[in-house]
């Protein structure tokens, strides 16, 4: 289970860095690496899991002297939270860079914007 | 696009798939704990005493990794500030034509004024329930900022208080640092949720100052994606 | 003390308090912002007073009130407050430097910058590495903001290409920190074991990360992302992008590389390498001031990587070297982009117009200095014990290539300076905003605070105490002064100095004492003819001054070598001044430095890391036979070689003398060859001969001078111009000096003790003799003067009785200097170099020859018909040292006597006898006295003679001459002194042509042309950039896995 999750994982942020790598349009390459994102989140969450375990919350299925015992490692689900939260602050930061350049040469190419060079 | 077999893309299949043998490796050569390890078996069997939450990856995003928590936050203000600076400077030119000045139609509206309320409820329920089930801050926060959405969805023309969100977002930010601070004063450390009694653990007034917290980062949270949004929409640009 | 947390909530609550305020309050945002900032430096710098006073143990701040690893935990230590206290100052000081730029894009950038320093602050404290993960993508994204406040609309593509490559980054950082934490249990930096290398598992997942940090540090060739940054922003925001970003990623490299153990340091110091060189190398090509900043960033932060990857031999001295060149570095790069928004024009040659400041000159100097590790600052230290401890660690070929890169380094750095020195200013002067100026000086004042702290914190002694530096930097504060003041100043200083250190000098450091002190106060008589203030003049000439009043002074290796470069600092000041001298300034520097290096490795060798290591444990060495006394001596002959410019290595030299002011040139020809000199006399002195592949070494140094000899006499007399004409003397009779030191005889050394003095004297006055005359007629072309004999009386008779001198004909001392010249090659068992040097002899007179024909004899040209004698204050001081030659050539016993008997103790043979005025040696006895009594007997006879028959001469007028009706193209050639030596040129022609030259220019074009060709790399596209830097990964991935299996 864990193996079809992180192997999809790694799988996107492949896919993910080919379509960002490879299209010269400026959105598709945000889409890219929203999918690598995606992809490293996966791969984060499979890292944390235990088979035959059950979520990280201590209610009435979970008695607590039982816990280390019964639950799921919580650590990579907080840490994924963390990534999402600052995927996607980058990615709302990338949409209005991609924004402002279209604005300014009506184009989304990334190669167009090589005025600094060398 | 026409995408084309160009030597560029050769280049970087050719990379990612090293790349891909690294990763290849790494995955290869995982096997799963089958005990909890250190950290984890910590927080399994601490986390009811110490920190009194029942949710123990709330208790970990609040409290003991509290000050990521604090970074994430201010990930989402600096994102909005910088967006609405990005788009500030780049106001599209006066008449050209945008959504904004389309209207919504009916059905949009009146669904909007049937859910909004809803969605505002149950906003708040996620995040303060953020310690006990599933769910927190984050989750409900962008929960309400999705009832914004749906505001801006069906009345594109209109301005939203600029200055409730950002105060909202701000002061919330800033009780956030204060209680912070208040644990280094009454407690054992910057973050530490034991500010506030730990009450009866699994109830909603429990686990200190985490359901306090996490209503803070879910308002917080909530103002930040609604000032994006509104900075992306004000682009009026189609 | 307050807790480092409240840098974080200071930052925070600030940032979010500007959220409350009104849109249009800025003000109160900015004021804002800056009490925030004020409280972090507050914070920081108490911190690091406390913990260097001991007052305070570094702190352990932990948060939630959980122990680690459990909770996130803070560490508070001297390196972390160092650092903090850089990052928050700069924060402070970039706050009032934007504020214009801050103010109009509205509170919410103030309340960005705030942040961005509090995450800088965070990246430094955190000791989670997941923790250094979210700081680091706050900085990103604080950084994403903070481009806008440029007004380049270019920044807007640079912060897009910034974030393309920041999410290829995070992605590996990513993956790396979750199975580091699989494979650790912990993600507490201090719970990481350290791991042999491995590409596997936990090994792998660690490469990760570090690849990660790495990339973040910008290295060479991953890197276009960050220049075209570095070039966009506002300077402000590079300031703080290069100072205090930069310093922040490579501590958190430096974090993850100090646990991951020793097995990784390899890796770190590779790339360090590559990316220093790489960098530095392309900086060669770039003319767009940020930009080249930019390189010199990597390039600098890759020099620290280097440092880093050998944290495990550096133990104790690990912070003192990496934060002398890190924090020097920020200091030094902060204030060279605050310059830079001083300045409108983005190409080098625009910074021309910091010449309306003398404070930003001196500014803009100081921070060259410390990027290149000059003395005094922090990096100066820091370089000499890196390459103390490199050496003795065995890691050699680190060394060298790190001095190669500080070479090209210095060669851009100084280019530029030169520029800003020479050229004319295109751009018109904008006049400068006090707030910018002022965020100028306080970085400058920082750096030279920062190498007083580091002088004193050291096991060295601190330079910035040593009297002599000291009174040369009092100059820079008596600048306003005129310049007869603190010209009066100087001359007292000099003298004082060495009537206070006289009866502490043996013979031969009083020898070089007064020539080199002493005498540089009596040519400093002639500065009294410059009116004004003279600004820019006294400071660099006292810094020469004081370096050479050190290097005479100095017992240990640390203490020689940081005079030589003091001296040599300020000897390229003064050359610079000259007239058309931004080329020759620039290739004096490049070989002396080159030089520099070469001794800082010789040293280093002899000391294998024992410091401080006397100068007389050389000898030491020698007795001991060990293998590597043949290379330390090697190398440090070259390095004092390239200052005595022997042939190969002495192609800066005829420009640097030429153009310098008429002062000026006997200072840098009489004064400064001699601490090339000085350095040798040691060598051979303590070393003695040492012998490489079967080859005795001093005889190599024979034959150099021999051809040193040779080859500058043969140059001197195809020159058309005066000033060079003496300038290629110089490097024939430095020639003649080394010669005679290399035949390691008694004579020798006294032969190479009389050039001392004599060339010090003739050269002088020469020089000042031939500058008095450009005074008047306003050139130094030769064919362009003629018969100046009735009009510059004076000067006439100092040439006259300098190239007597000079040439070796009695009765003037350079007979006596002949006469013991002789005596020794007659000693010596060498006979090849020894026909050379005889042959050397009549080439140097037929230029000396030369020069008082074609200027003084011959016809007046028509415009110089109301020329006037030089000015009274250059005459003065050819008469003294005309009265001092005389007074030389009949009691040479004077001083030579001393120093023989000096000479004595060390050969241990008595070659000289000395009985009254008469001196005799092995091949005969040399009267001085009897010898002028004969010499004038024969003059005023033949004087007599001429006058006797002069009535038969019949006076012609200038003009009484027919010239054809045909104007020549070219009217110098119809001049005799045009072309003088033809004959002579076709016989001895080839032996001109400019081989070395050629060889060196060869060298700085292919540098240049492989710079230019390689920096097409960053083409400006950023996702170019990006599939760069997966490249850069994978290429280190492949090569480290390659290595290890």
């Amino acid at each position: 289970m864990y193996l079809v999750a992180m192997a999809a994982g790694f799988l996107l942020i492949l896919m993910g860095l080919y379509g960002a790598l490879t299209h010269r349009n400026i959105l598709r390459m945000i889409v890219g690496f929203t999918l690598a994102d995606s992809g490293v989140h996966l791969v984060l969450v499979a890292v944390g899991y235990l088979p035959g375990r059950t979520a990280p919350i201590l209610d009435s299925a979970v008695p607590l002297d039982e816990a280390a015992q019964r639950i799921i490692d919580p650590v990579p689900q907080a840490l994924v939270l963390t990534a999402i939260v600052i995927g996607l602050g980058i990615t709302a930061l990338m949409l209005a860079y991609a924004y402002r350049l279209f604005r300014t040469r009506k184009s989304l190419d990334i190669a167009e914007f090589t005025e600094l060079k060398w | 696009m026409t995408s084309r077999f160009t030597l560029r893309n050769v280049a970087v299949l050719t990379l990612l798939a090293l790349l891909g043998v690294a990763f290849w490796t790494l995955g290869s050569g995982y096997t799963p704990d089958a005990e909890l390890n250190r950290t984890a078996a910590y927080y399994a069997q601490n986390t009811a005493s110490e920190i009194g939450a029942q949710n123990v990856v709330t208790a970990i995003i609040v409290t003991y990794r509290g000050l990521d928590t604090l970074g994430e936050v201010t990930v989402l203000f600096l994102t909005a500030a910088i967006v609405a600076l990005v788009l500030g400077q780049t106001k599209a030119p006066r008449g050209s034509s945008g959504s904004g000045f389309l209207p919504s139609g009916e059905l949009l509206t009146t669904g909007t004024q049937m859910l909004l309320p809803i969605i505002l409820l149950f906003g708040a329920y996620v995040f303060v329930n953020g310690h006990l089930t599933p769910g927190g801050g984050f989750q409900g926060g962008a929960i309400l900022a999705s009832g914004m959405l749906l505001l801006l969805l069906a009345e594109p023309g209109r301005r939203f208080g600029h200055r409730i969100i950002s105060r909202v977002e701000s002061l919330s930010g800033l009780t956030y640092v204060f209680i912070g601070v208040l644990g280094i004063a009454l407690a054992g450390g910057f973050l530490d949720n034991r500010i506030l009694p730990l009450g009866a653990f699994g109830s909603i007034l429990s686990a200190g100052a985490i359901p306090l917290i996490y209503a803070l980062i879910g308002l917080k949270v909530g103002a930040e994606f609604s000032s994006i949004l509104e900075s992306l929409e004000e682009t009026e640009d189609a | 003390m307050v807790s480092a947390i409240y840098i974080i909530a200071t930052g925070l609550g600030a940032g979010f308090l500007i959220g409350l305020l009104k849109d249009d309050r800025k003000g109160d945002a900015f004021f804002l912002a800056v009490a925030a900032l004020a409280a972090m430096a507050w914070i920081s710098v108490s911190w690091t007073l406390a913990l260097t006073a001991g007052v305070a143990e570094p702190q352990q701040i932990i948060t939630a009130g959980v122990q680690p690893p459990f909770a996130i935990n803070l560490r508070m230590g001297l390196a972390e407050a160092g650092l903090l206290s850089v990052i928050t100052l700069t924060g402070l000081v970039s706050a009032f430097y934007l504020r214009p730029a801050l103010m109009q894009l509205g509170r919410r950038a103030a309340a960005v910058l705030v942040i961005l320093v509090m995450a800088l602050s965070g990246l430094v404290l955190t000791r989670d590495v997941f923790n250094l993960f979210v700081f680091f993508e706050l900085i990103v994204i604080a950084t994403g903001g903070l481009v806008l406040l440029s007004n380049d609309k270019r920044a807007v593509a640079a912060g897009f290409k910034y974030l393309v490559v920041s999410q290829v980054i995070s992605v590996l950082l990513l993956i790396g920190i979750i199975f580091t934490y699989h494979a650790q249990g912990s993600l507490n930096i201090d719970d990481i074991p350290a791991q042999p290398m491995a590409f596997t598992g936990a090994g792998l997942a660690l490469f990760l990360v570090l690849i990660a940090l790495v990339v973040e540090l910008k290295p060479f060739p991953a890197n276009g992302w960050a220049l075209d940054i570095y070039e966009a922003a506002h300077p402000g925001f590079s300031a703080l992008f290069s100072a205090a970003s930069a310093t922040t990623a490579l501590y958190a490299a430096d974090k993850l590389f100090a646990v991951a153990g020793p097995d990784w340091l390899p890796l770190a110091t590779g790339l360090g390498l590559i990316s220093f060189l790489g960098s530095n190398i392309l900086a060669l090509a770039q003319r767009s001031d940020r930009r080249l900043l930019g390189y010199s960033s990597v390039g600098q932060i890759g020099l620290v990587l280097v440092v880093l990857g050998q944290r495990d031999i550096l133990g104790d001295a690990y912070l003192y070297v990496a934060g002398g060149i890190l924090i020097t570095h920020a200091i030094a790069k902060a204030g060279l982009f605050w310059l830079s928004g001083l300045v409108t024009g983005r190409d080098l040659a625009d910074w021309a117009v910091l010449r309306a400041n003398p404070v930003l000159v001196l500014a803009f100097a100081s921070f060259v200095a410390m990027l290149l590790g000059l003395p005094p600052f922090a990096g100066f230290y820091a370089k000499w014990d890196l390459a103390h401890t490199l050496v003795a660690a065995d890691r050699l070929p680190v060394l060298v290539l790190v001095l190669i890169g500080a070479l090209i380094e210095a060669g851009y750095l100084f280019r530029w300076f030169g520029m800003a020195m020479k050229r004319k200013s295109a751009v018109a002067f904008p006049g400068f905003a006090l707030d910018k100026v002022t965020a100028v000086i306080i970085a400058m004042v920082a750096g030279w605070g920062l190498g007083y702290i580091w002088g004193a914190a050291g096991a060295h002694p601190n330079l910035m105490l040593a009297t002599p530096l000291a009174f040369a930097l009092l100059f820079l504060v008596l600048e306003p002064l005129p310049a007869w003041a603190k010209n009066l100043l100087a001359i007292a200083g000099l003298l004082g100095w060495v009537a206070l250190r006289y009866p502490d000098y043996d013979p031969l450091q009083l020898v070089f004492a007064l020539v080199m002190l002493a005498g540089g106060a009596v040519i400093l008589l002639a500065s009294f003819h410059v009116r004004g203030r003279r600004l820019g003049f006294y400071p660099p000439a006292m810094l020469m001054y004081a370096g050479l009043a050190m290097l005479i002074d100095a017992q240990t290796s640390f203490q020689f070598f940081a005079a030589w470069e003091i001296l040599t600092l300020g000897s390229y000041f003064l050359i610079l001044r000259g007239q058309d001298s931004e080329p020759h300034a620039l290739s004096y520097i490049l070989f002396s430095l080159g030089g520099a290096f070469a001794i800082l490795a010789g040293f280093a060798l002899a000391a294998m890391g024992i410091q401080p290591f006397a100068l007389v444990n050389l000898a030491a060495i020698a007795e001991a036979g060990l293998a590597i006394a043949p290379w330390v001596f090697v190398l440090l002959a070259v390095g004092f070689m390239t200052k005595t410019a022997a042939i190969g290595l002495h192609i800066w030299l005829p420009g640097a003398h030429a153009e310098a002011e008429t002062d000026v040139s006997p200072m840098v020809s009489g004064i400064l060859l001699k601490a090339g000199l000085f350095g040798l006399w040691l060598l051979l002195i303590y070393m003695g001969r040492q012998t490489l592949w079967g080859v005795d070494l001093t005889h190599v140094l024979v034959w150099i001078g021999a051809l040193s000899a040779f080859l500058g006499a043969v140059l001197a007399i195809f020159q058309e111009d005066a000033k060079r004409l003496l300038a290629y003397s110089s490097i024939s009779q430095m020639g003649y000096a080394l010669f005679g030191l290399a035949l390691m005889n008694h004579l020798g050394w006294l032969l190479a003790l009389m050039f001392v003095i004599n060339h010090f004297v003739y050269k002088s006055m020469l020089f000042l003799a031939v500058g008095g005359v450009k005074e008047r007629t306003h050139t130094k072309l030769m064919y362009k003067m003629g018969g100046l004999i009735t009009l510059m009386p004076f000067t006439f008779i100092s040439v006259l009785v300098g190239i007597i001198a000079m040439s070796g004909v009695p009765p003037l001392s350079g007979f006596g200097g002949r006469w013991v010249f002789y005596n020794a090659i007659m000693a010596s068992d060498l006979r090849l170099p020894m026909v050379l040097i005889f042959i050397t002899g009549p080439i140097g007179f037929l230029y000396l020859f030369r020069l008082i024909h074609t200027i003084f004899l011959g016809q007046l040209k028509d415009e110089h018909r109301k020329l006037r004698e030089a000015p009274f204050w250059i005459v003065l001081p050819q008469m003294l040292f005309v009265a001092f030659l005389i007074a030389f050539a009949v009691l040479p016993g004077m001083m030579l006597r001393r120093v023989d008997a000096y000479i004595a103790t060390i050969t241990g043979d008595q070659a000289l006898t000395w009985s009254g005025r008469v001196i005799t040696s092995e091949f005969g006895y040399w009267n001085p006295i009897a010898i002028a009594a004969v010499i004038g007997a024969i003059f005023v006879l033949v004087l007599a003679l001429l006058l006797a028959i002069n009535h038969n001469a019949t006076r012609v007028k200038q003009f009484n001459i027919v010239f054809s009706a045909e104007r020549p193209y070219k009217p110098q050639t119809t001049h005799f002194a045009w072309n003088f030596f033809a004959p002579y040129r076709k016989a001895l022609g080839f032996l001109e042509s400019p081989v070395v030259t050629t060889f060196w220019g060869a060298l700085t074009d292919s540098l240049h042309a492989s710079a230019d060709f390689a920096r097409r790399i960053y083409t400006g596209n950023g996702q170019t950039y990006a599939l760069q830097v997966v490249a850069f990964v994978v290429a280190v991935y492949l090569i480290a896995m390659g290595g290890v299996s």
